[in-house]
């Protein structure tokens, strides 16, 4: 039962940097390395607030924001510098490097003391006794949630419409008058503040800020969205957003899964073998439609 | 639909291959009255330090009576570097009730001394350079928890000691590290504060990757008379290009562990990981025995180090070496 607690907890943590990556990979067709420095940026600006004393909630939007300042800078760079868009991400990720050693002064910032969003007070008084096990899940839970449902909606507003329609067909933007420089920035600046969003709550979680935990933060997002998306293509109970959080809780199960049956070392390429399953899986469903159709 | 066949196949190949390659086999205790502990051992990354850590720490619990196979379990899971898995894997144990967590190197200890926090499983750690610098140990270094262990922190006065033994002369010690490491930052803290103490100053030149080394190298090579290593992952692993480039300008490099020394470092003061990893399996024994708590026991660091030496090396550079400094190394070698 327990592993599934973890499972869950974690897919869904890493579900929020997921949807992040959806936007810029699905939505703007934009391949944005930044990720590997915004993850980990969201996790120095939390231990440095929390080890100075800050209420752990106000991590959450300080994060965020965090996060959109980076994705933004990656825009910009991408827009007005007109540096293409794969350099422009590995360019950003690069500087946050630096950005977050400095933001955290060390590359290991411990945590275990202070209370954080999962551990003070108010929380521990709310879920005691049997539902204290599930607390930490309860609140990934409701962070998770509340991102998707804010960013459905947001998808439906007429920013959140022009930023689909960048993705699929920039020339349309161009034609109703808008600049399509803006709308990708937008999108890179929420994507990354998703992203960094879920670094704060990994460092909570974790209790701890480590350089290191941004790096192939981009490879599990990536897989989550494309599990996600294409698994529940064609499962119109969910939606693009859910699926991606979904997928992400999978691709956390298969990791468990090569840890529990097989030996450390061939880990990676047990994931890499049931991502590919898993891909499989969802590409013969998509030869069906078209048949049909 | 060839497509997917061929996915399909390629797929069950390679699992099949990989299970044919056989893991070790788990070694179920035998049925027996006497109680059959589980440990959970947590090691960060694949790694020949870390590696010895875990043989070593296995071999420890042996000597004090818990051998696997008969009285005890052992489970080792490896994070690939990753500490998200790191914590996953310290999650599993937590609910696997095993009896005790091993976490080798810091965030795995840190991940395990998260995850087994609320419970009553004690966690015993190894191969953490700074256990306070870690919040495993308060300022005095009694845990934090129900958690203790050993501290791979280098023997920095003892190397500095046999640095002036084998050149009277230097003045200036050259340290190139990763800024990204914890454990050499700190290091080089007490590098700093000891080195005056023995009429030395200390150089420090630092990298964010492999890549740089070949650069910083020679940048710190034009203003030392001598480079000494700390632990440092990635500067250890290029250390055949920063020997080269030494031994071009007659500088003399040392090391920090007998690995080192074997490729070609003059001297070292240093680790022997196996030997830390067995000190930690007898912590680790008192603790599942009962005899003591985690959070009673102070961290341990190595109790003295060994003194490794390359004549080879030393010839080379034309430094010859006092007879009876080579006589008291624990192991000295005569050939790169």
């Amino acid at each position: 039962m327990d592993i599934f607690v973890t499972i869950l907890e974690q897919g869904l943590i890493y579900g929020i940097l997921a949807l992040g990556v959806y936007i810029t990979y699905k939505i703007l067709d934009f391949p944005d390395l930044t990720v590997d420095g915004s993850f980990p940026l969201g996790a120095a600006v939390t231990a440095t607030m929390i080890t100075n004393g800050v209420n752990p909630y106000l991590t959450i939007p300080v994060s965020f924001l965090a996060g959109v300042a980076a994705g933004v800078c990656t825009g910009l760079i991408h827009v007005k510098c007109k540096v293409r868009d794969l350099l422009s991400g590995i360019i950003m990720m690069t500087a946050l490097w630096t950005i977050n050693l400095r933001l955290a002064g060390t590359a290991n910032v411990p945590i275990f003391g202070d209370d954080n969003i999962f551990d003070n007070d108010l929380v521990n008084k709310v879920f005691s006794g049997s539902l204290a096990s599930y607390k930490a899940l309860i609140i990934v839970l409701v962070i998770a949630a509340v991102s998707k449902i804010v960013l459905d909606l947001y998808l439906k507003t007429k920013s959140g419409l022009l930023l689909r329609a960048v993705g699929d067909n920039a020339n349309l933007v161009t034609s109703l008058a808008k600049d399509q420089g803006n709308v990708k920035i937008l999108g890179l600046a929420i994507a990354n503040g998703l992203v960094a969003l879920a670094g704060c709550v990994f460092c909570q979680e974790q209790r701890v800020f480590e350089i290191s935990s941004g790096t192939g933060a981009i490879v599990i997002g990536l897989a989550s969205v494309i599990i996600g998306t294409s698994l529940f293509k064609n499962i119109r109970f969910f939606n693009a957003t859910a699926a991606v959080l979904i997928g992400s809780v999978i691709y956390k199960a298969c990791v468990a899964a090569a840890l529990k049956f097989f030996e450390p070392q061939d880990m990676k390429l047990i994931t890499a073998v049931l991502f590919l399953i898993i891909l499989v899986i969802g590409m013969d469903r998509k030869k069906k439609v078209k048949k049909n159709a | 639909m060839k497509k997917k066949v061929l996915a399909v196949v390629l797929g069950t190949a390679m699992t099949v291959s990989l299970m044919a390659c056989g893991s070790k086999d788990v070694k179920v205790a035998e049925t027996s009255e006497e109680k059959i502990y589980t440990v959970g051992i947590s090691q960060f990354a694949e790694h020949g330090s870390l590696d010895n850590c875990r043989e070593g720490f296995i071999e420890g619990l042996k000597e004090a009576g818990l051998e696997e196979g008969k009285n005890l379990k052992v489970e080792v899971k490896n994070a690939a570097a990753d500490q998200g898995t790191a914590k996953q894997i310290s999650d599993v144990f937590v609910s696997d009730k095993v009896d005790l967590i091993c976490g080798i190197a810091t965030p795995s200890a840190q991940a395990a001394y998260n995850s087994a926090m609320n419970t009553d499983i004690p966690v015993i750690y190894t191969a953490v350079t700074d256990p306070k610098a870690a919040k495993l140990a308060d300022a005095e270094g009694m845990p934090a928890g129900e958690v203790t262990g050993t501290s791979d922190q280098l023997p920095i006065k003892e190397q500095l000691e046999m640095i002036r033994e084998v050149l009277p002369d230097a003045k200036k010690i050259g340290i190139l590290y990763t800024t990204s490491e914890v454990n050499s930052v700190s290091a080089i803290e007490t590098y700093e504060k000891l080195a005056e103490d023995y009429g030395f100053t200390i150089v420090k030149k630092g990298v964010s990757q492999t890549a740089d080394i070949s650069l910083a190298t020679d940048e710190i090579l034009g203003g030392v008379d001598c480079l000494t290593n700390l632990t440092d992952n990635t500067v250890v692993n290029s250390l055949a290009t920063i020997l080269d480039k030494a031994n071009e300008k007659k500088i003399p490099v040392f090391g920090s562990e007998i690995e080192q020394v074997k490729l070609g470092c003059v001297a070292a003061q240093g680790l022997d990981y196996i030997e830390l990893g067995k000190q930690t399996g007898k912590m680790a024994a008192e603790v599942l025995k009962g005899e003591k708590k985690a959070s009673e026991m102070k961290y341990e660091t190595i109790s003295k180090p060994g003194l490794y030496i390359n004549t080879e090396a030393a010839k080379n550079l034309g430094i010859t070496l006092d007879e009876e400094f080579v006589n008291s190394a624990v192991e000295s070698f005569d050939s790169i």
